[in-house]
């Protein structure tokens, strides 16, 4: 009884350590997430006011907002996702539908997962090399395009996922009908797996919305409004690296904002999309 | 009584007026295992018949290799003869998706697709016929009544079809076979996953069916298979081992094998 009585307590004893252990683990984590948090709300929100979202980026040591670097982000990572989108879905449709037991399937899948994990910065150069450079200079379209390839693997990869997770069951209940596999993939296979595939472009659109490096040598940057695709076009994230670096205070203010801007962008988009996902499981 | 098939001494007593599908010398493989052995048999037209037998003896197989949906997956083959009103169905030049239309087929687990109860009978309706919303409203209203569900779901058929009970998930599967008028409708343990009341509501529409179409039914359970159909099937490791009116095969079986699956000494 006493053996059994000690031994108890020594199991309760190292519960408790690896239970604190783990404990400090997840509030070290948590706390570098509260702390950028924290700083970004102290020092960006002090900065957000009406002119930020109708004024231009000012020249060093004048006043001014960052409306045409958010209307680049803006418009670059709308084309990014019309771009990378279609080609996506369609990739993962393949991969989960018509080449499901195809060799070509795992291949894809395994170079789309070294993709995935590709630094973004190799990303910007790629395009460099295969637009800019032929093109003769910087512009709105190439830093599209880099974005796009982010998008890519990303859609592919939640896109197959999902439509794994269709039951078979489903499939052969479409085919026994009497609809051809495209029907059955159109009506039945991406409506049991919508939820999941938005939510996949969401987190494309959260990924690519706070990219700096590919667009740092395709689209560079624009002090001035332009919405000329063929032409060097600001952005929020190389915006905010600029001014971030820069000695001028109102600079690194607008640099705060921009940062603050797109964090709770970024934030409410993976909400959203956490939302989406919840909604499918709870069904 | 003639025997309508020669080829097998057990399989001989089912009087046949007119035979709605005809198996012959069908072997099947999954890769390269055979999973059906020299098959032969003819299902009677406007008749229900059961395949029964222990689990992996081949009886979902078989009724897969029917409206061929084992074409999904690669590597599985059948050769042989499957004749659909004397047609070889088997044949290359058969369009999958048209044969699909007129044998019609239901799971064992419920399989709503995900839209509205109008929208899951309506969807396999659209595929092959053009018909006005008015036409297509009284489709929807014969399928839900011929399947005994009109009257539980005619307030809300545009609820999801996955928000309704198991029971009326396969009552509604059922509903949206036959609203695509097949002739013959295949049931793969349509009853394993219900419970008894609403298996007993599947047996009832089973029963009435027959009157219009060709009933393949699969079943584990030997009762479900003695109430519901009028030849029975009995397979076990590939092989067709008899095959007989169902009360032949319930009460006085040729094989022993027979006898002892039936009797529960096995399977």
């Amino acid at each position: 009884m006493s053996t059994a009585a000690s031994l108890h307590q020594r199991r309760k004893r190292k519960n408790g350590v690896m239970m604190a252990l783990c404990v400090i683990a997840a509030g070290i984590g948590l706390a570098w997430l509260a702390l950028i948090l924290g700083a970004l709300l102290y020092k960006g929100l002090s900065g957000v006011s009406l002119s930020v979202f109708t004024e231009m980026t000012p020249p060093p040591g004048d006043a001014g907002g960052l409306l045409n670097a958010i209307y680049g982000s803006i418009v670059m990572t709308i084309i990014g996702i019309i771009v990378g989108t279609p080609i996506g879905v369609l990739a993962g449709t393949y991969m989960a539908e018509y080449g499901r037991f195809s060799r070509l399937t795992m291949v894809v899948r395994f170079i789309n997962d070294i993709l995935l994990s590709a630094p973004s910065i190799i990303v910007g150069l790629f395009v460099y090399e295969l637009m800019v450079r032929p093109m003769g200079h910087f512009s709105a379209i190439a830093g599209a395009v880099a974005l796009s390839i982010l998008v890519i693997p990303v859609v592919v990869r939640t896109t197959e996922d999902m439509l794994n997770l269709v039951p078979n069951a489903l499939r052969e209940a479409g085919t026994a009908i009497g609809a051809p596999r495209w029907v059955v993939i159109r009506s039945v296979a991406y409506r049991a797996a919508l939820s999941g595939i938005v939510t996949g472009i969401l987190l494309a659109i959260a990924r690519i919305s706070g990219e700096t490096a590919p667009l740092l040598f395709t689209a560079l940057n624009n002090q001035f409004w332009s919405s000329n695709l063929n032409a060097p076009m600001a952005s929020l994230p190389v915006t905010i690296f600029q001014f971030a670096l820069s000695p001028y205070e109102e600079w690194q203010q607008l640099a705060w904002t921009g940062a603050l801007i797109i964090t709770l962008t970024v934030l409410g988009l993976s909400i959203f999309a956490r939302s989406l996902t919840g909604r499918r499981e709870d069904r | 009584m003639k025997p309508m098939l020669s080829t097998d001494l057990n399989v001989a007593d089912v009087v046949v007026e007119k035979a709605k599908i005809e198996v012959k010398n069908l072997n099947f493989y999954y890769g390269q295992s055979k999973a059906l052995k020299d098959i032969n048999l003819s299902l009677p037209e406007r008749s229900v018949t059961a395949f029964i037998g222990p689990s992996g003896c081949g009886k979902s197989t078989l009724l897969r290799v029917l409206n061929r949906i084992y074409e999904l997956y690669p590597k599985q083959t059948a050769e042989g003869q499957v004749l659909l009103d004397g047609k070889n169905i088997l044949d290359r030049s058969q369009d999958l998706n048209l044969l699909r239309t007129k044998i019609g087929m239901v799971f064992q687990k419920p399989t709503p697709f995900p839209m509205s109860i109008y929208e899951n009978i309506a969807f396999g309706v659209r595929l092959y016929e053009k018909i006005s919303k008015a036409e297509m409203d009284n489709r929807v209203e014969q399928a839900l009544k011929r399947a005994a569900l009109w009257n539980e779901v005619k307030d809300k058929l545009n609820a999801s079809g996955q928000s309704l009970s198991g029971g009326q998930q396969q009552r509604l599967c059922i509903a949206r076979t036959v609203a695509v008028k097949p002739e013959v409708i295949l049931l793969d343990e349509p009853a394993s996953a219900l419970d008894p009341l609403s298996t007993a509501k599947i047996e009832e529409l089973i029963d009435e069916l027959q009157a219009d179409y060709t009933i393949v039914i699969v079943t584990h359970n030997m009762q479900q298979a003695a109430r519901v159909s009028r030849q029975t099937a009995f397979m076990y490791l590939g092989e067709l081992v008899e095959f007989d009116r169902t009360e032949k095969i319930f009460t006085s079986p040729r094989e022993k094998r027979t006898q002892d699956y039936i009797t529960g000494r096995f399977g």
